[in-house]
């Protein structure tokens, strides 16, 4: 009888520990969308660029690729998703260091700073032939990226592929060097512009993620407004930190979008985040200075450049501003921050409602091409207004923050990954495919020395 | 008899069992009638169910009894098909005694494991910042008295000490050059006073069959794990003096009350067979659990606190016994309700409102020695999110228990 027991006991434990919980894995589908040949475009947002700069540990996370690596759990087929990585430090970047005892901020160009690779002068003269799926570009505009008048077929290869070096030897910008821009009708002999959309009708795209737009309203915002003529020797005097035209916008972006329509593409559009949310913008408000760095007033130059007035709670002082913080600038009406430094009320309402007015224009022109939209304005409203992610707290606080990169406008790579996943929900809803999510915290925060 | 409850103690790791994480495990019989037990409070589990139902016992009864907890808990989220929890199996004990002094007075002393709960996951699953390794034991210290009122009702009352381990561990979402997270892990270990009152009543006692009525109250309790270590690893320097190595927090459980009344009706069909129908009602009083904080001494590190919101439950038990010469079978079940509202369950513990189903058998193998064996099948699933955390997953729970314990009368 008792050997009866002990065979019961020792069944019912090995039948016990034996039970099985385990979900099926979930049947894949790309929906009504083809991820075939997956392309992105944008700026510096879509290349990767965060730390104030293009490195390739940051370009390895950029949101496209993220988004291209889940995209693969779909469609096992999908074409590789190539991107054109710098090599080391690229550009050169900010980094964290302990300096007398406080966590600072360190840029390429300060003692210690992580300065350019050996490369980077030359990084992507080699590529110009290659197709490559990500073509975001840091610093490109929209209004940029299609030739529509004789101007844009003059200025805008100059902009982005430089100027021919027999004649000047200098650079365009270095981020777009990875592609073929032909070269400016204006140079004697020089063969004829290809604009940024000839890439993307080339580009074979069966899906696509279009983010661009953000430069026509962050040059402008980040630079405090301030005009930017570069070119005005040629009697062009193209502001690159203006406020793009809403019309050109509206035709340009129509021109972006109707190219992957025409390829038979399907895919998302994104929004303009609202650049008042960004570190760069909110860190230094009137308040922070006055609690933190001990200001009285704080003495600002308005736009026009010479007006010189006491700051309010509306105007903000910029990020870049830091190294005039510590030296004591903006505490008297005869030592004000510059124009540059500063973001008053007028040029905060004009962002703002330029950001609203593009983001109408985005949303207008998807409608009609019948492409979803990802509304970056509302979600990165309120990201920074504070979030948690797998237990992961994040808002915009500027390095404590957990969201943004220490240049405090781009994401860094925990920050690209919540806004893959935002892409993603929008891609899996329209086009009711099941991309799986990203686990945000595979992927880092800001570095801490 | 003393080094081996001493060694199986060092051995016990609680899994999260039944309602929030209370261990309902207390006695092999009563696993067997689906836990019902307070009605009928017969034999040294008394202590522990209804310490009036130890008046009884006759001389002196002794029951030693674990269970092996086999859990399976596996997670779907929107990032992965499917991740499975790495708790071990975990084997809560009990022993019992009970004893008659004279004709009115009885003595009882219980050691068991009324709460625990022991969860773990592989240390960079998906949910590492909300939990890695969680683990809490508690054993609690009865000695007990019982006394006869009245031919047809007797009260019992226990002192309870309980001792509580507790550990915690979790990732860190700061990154350095070395690592992309660092780590916390939190161990305190505390104490706490309550009481076990019980009445018990046989309000029918004949030859064909018994009437047993029972109410038993199990006060709630404050484990404060002051003076706990908490050790941070893999944290930048830079931020030491956030997350030192070591630094000190104050914490405390509340655990909760149990109210429970029950019944139990014997018929004797004939001299060789009967058979025995039991029920429970209980409610526990998880309100008490509202909150989980932690301060740290280290006036840097930020103070942890988070809103459990648990509510009140109750449960209904169920079970029959059917007696045949010296063997005895058993089927039975339950119902019981979750604490835990939606918004607020966490990975560790994703428990649900569920039945289920239970087995035992029991033998007399002499006059003095019988053995027990029983068995317990929970299976249920929960779509739940935690919101405080911005985490929702879809849980699969399996647990299995299988229990044994020897009882010796002297």
């Amino acid at each position: 009888m008792k050997n009866y027991i002990y065979i019961a006991a020792i069944g019912l434990s090995v039948m016990a520990s034996c039970k099985k919980t385990a979900f099926d894995t979930r049947e894949r589908t790309s929906g009504n969308a083809n991820f075939k040949h997956y392309i992105s475009v944008g700026n510096s947002l879509t290349q990767g660029y965060q730390d104030g700069g293009l490195y390739q540990e940051g370009q390895s996370m950029s949101y496209p690729s993220m988004i291209a690596k889940q995209m693969a759990m779909v469609q096992p087929d999908m074409d590789p998703f190539l991107q054109p990585i710098v090599t080391g430090n690229g550009s050169g970047y900010m980094h964290l260091e302990v300096i007398n005892g406080a966590i600072k901020p360190v840029k390429p160009t300060d003692p210690n700073g992580y300065v350019e690779d050996a490369s980077w002068g030359n990084w992507g003269n080699a590529e110009k032939s290659k197709k490559y799926n990500n073509l975001g570009v840091a610093g490109i505009k929209l209004i940029q990226c299609v030739n529509l008048t004789t101007t844009d077929n003059t200025v805008n290869p100059v902009i982005l592929g430089g100027i021919h070096s027999i004649l000047l030897n200098q650079d365009g910008n270095p981020y777009a060097r990875f592609m073929n821009f032909g070269e400016s009708a204006l140079l004697p002999g020089g063969d004829a512009p290809v604009a940024y959309l000839e890439h993307v009708k080339g580009s074979e795209a069966t899906f696509f993620t279009n983010w661009l737009g953000n430069n026509d309203v962050l040059g402008y915002a980040a630079n405090g407004g301030v005009e930017n003529k570069p070119f005005t020797a040629f009697g062009i005097g193209l502001d690159l930190n203006a406020l793009s035209d809403i019309n050109e916008f509206t035709d340009k972006y129509d021109s972006i979008t109707r190219a992957f329509h025409d390829l038979g593409a399907k895919g998302v559009c994104a929004t303009l985040p609202n650049l008042i949310s960004i570190p760069y913008v909110t860190t230094f408000t009137v308040d922070k200075l006055k609690t933190d760095y001990n200001y009285t007033d704080i003495w600002i130059t308005e736009t026009d450049g010479s007006t010189v007035r006491k700051a309010t709670s509306e105007d903000y002082v910029l990020l870049g501003a830091s190294g005039s913080i510590a030296t004591g600038v903006g505490r008297s009406q005869s030592n004000p921050f510059a124009n540059g430094e500063v973001l008053d009320v007028d040029e905060v309402t004009a962002a703002k409602n330029h950001t609203l007015a593009l983001n109408n224009v985005i949303r207008t022109i998807a409608a009609k091409y019948n492409y979803p939209v990802v509304d970056m304005f509302t979600y990165m409203d309120k990201l920074s207004a504070g979030f948690t992610f797998d237990g992961i707290d994040m808002n915009a606080q500027y390095i404590a923050g957990g969201t943004f990169s220490l240049d405090g406008i781009h994401p860094n790579p925990r920050g690209y990954a919540v806004v893959a996943n935002e892409f993603i929900r929008v891609i899996n809803e329209f086009y009711e495919s099941n991309i799986p999510k990203i686990s945000i915290g595979n992927y880092r925060g800001v570095k801490f020395p | 008899m003393k080094k081996t409850i001493i060694s199986a103690l060092f051995l016990t790791s609680l899994s999260a069992f039944a309602g929030g994480f209370q261990l309902n495990l207390q006695g092999i019989r009563s696993i067997g009638m689906g836990g019902a037990y307070t009605g009928l409070a017969y034999g040294p589990s008394a202590t522990f169910f209804n310490p009036g139902g130890l008046t009884q016992i006759k001389g002196h009864q002794f029951n030693l009894g674990t269970n092996l907890v086999f859990p399976s808990i596996s997670l779907q989220t929107d990032a992965y098909d499917n991740i499975d929890q790495t708790t071990k199996m975990a084997t809560p004990i009990h022993f019992y005694y009970g004893g008659q002094i004279n004709e009115k007075l009885y003595v009882g002393f219980g050691l068991n494991n009324q709460f625990g709960s022991s969860s773990s996951f592989s240390d960079d699953w998906q949910g590492r910042y909300i939990v890695q390794n969680i683990a809490l034991k508690t054993f609690m210290f009865q000695p007990t008295v019982a006394y006869k009122i009245h031919e047809k009702l007797s009260i019992g009352i226990g002192a309870v000490y309980t001792r509580g381990n507790f550990s915690y561990e979790k990732a860190i979402p700061i990154s350095s050059e070395a690592s992309d997270y660092g780590k916390a892990r939190l161990e305190g270990k505390g104490s706490a006073f309550s009481f076990n009152l019980g009445a018990f009543s046989q309000l029918i006692k004949n030859d064909k069959m018994e009437l047993g009525l029972g109410v038993d109250y199990r006060s709630g309790m404050n484990l404060s794990l002051n003076g706990g270590t908490a050790t941070f690893t893999g944290v930048p320097s830079s931020l030491a003096t956030t997350f030192p190595s070591t630094t000190t927090f104050e914490s405390g459980l509340k655990l909760p009350s149990v109210i429970t009344a029950g019944l139990s009706f014997k018929y004797v069909i004939n001299e060789k067979s009967e058979i025995t129908f039991a029920y429970d009602f209980a409610q526990t009083n998880w309100s008490s659990y509202d909150t989980l904080s932690f301060d740290f001494k280290n006036e840097d590190t930020p103070d942890s606190k988070t809103v459990k919101n648990w509510q009140n439950v109750s449960s209904h038990r169920f079970g029959l016994e059917y007696k045949i010469n010296k063997l005895r079978f058993r089927v039975g079940g339950y119902y019981d309700q979750s604490p835990i509202l939606d918004g607020y369950v966490s990975p560790e513990l994703p428990d649900a409102t569920h039945m289920a189903p239970t087995l035992g058998f029991g033998m007399e193998v002499s006059e003095k020695i019988s053995f027990d064996i029983s068995y317990l099948s929970q299976k249920y699933s929960r779509e739940a999110s935690l919101d405080a955390a911005g985490f929702s997953a879809k849980y699969n729970r399996g647990v299995d228990v299988v229990g044994f314990s020897l009882t010796v009368k002297l």
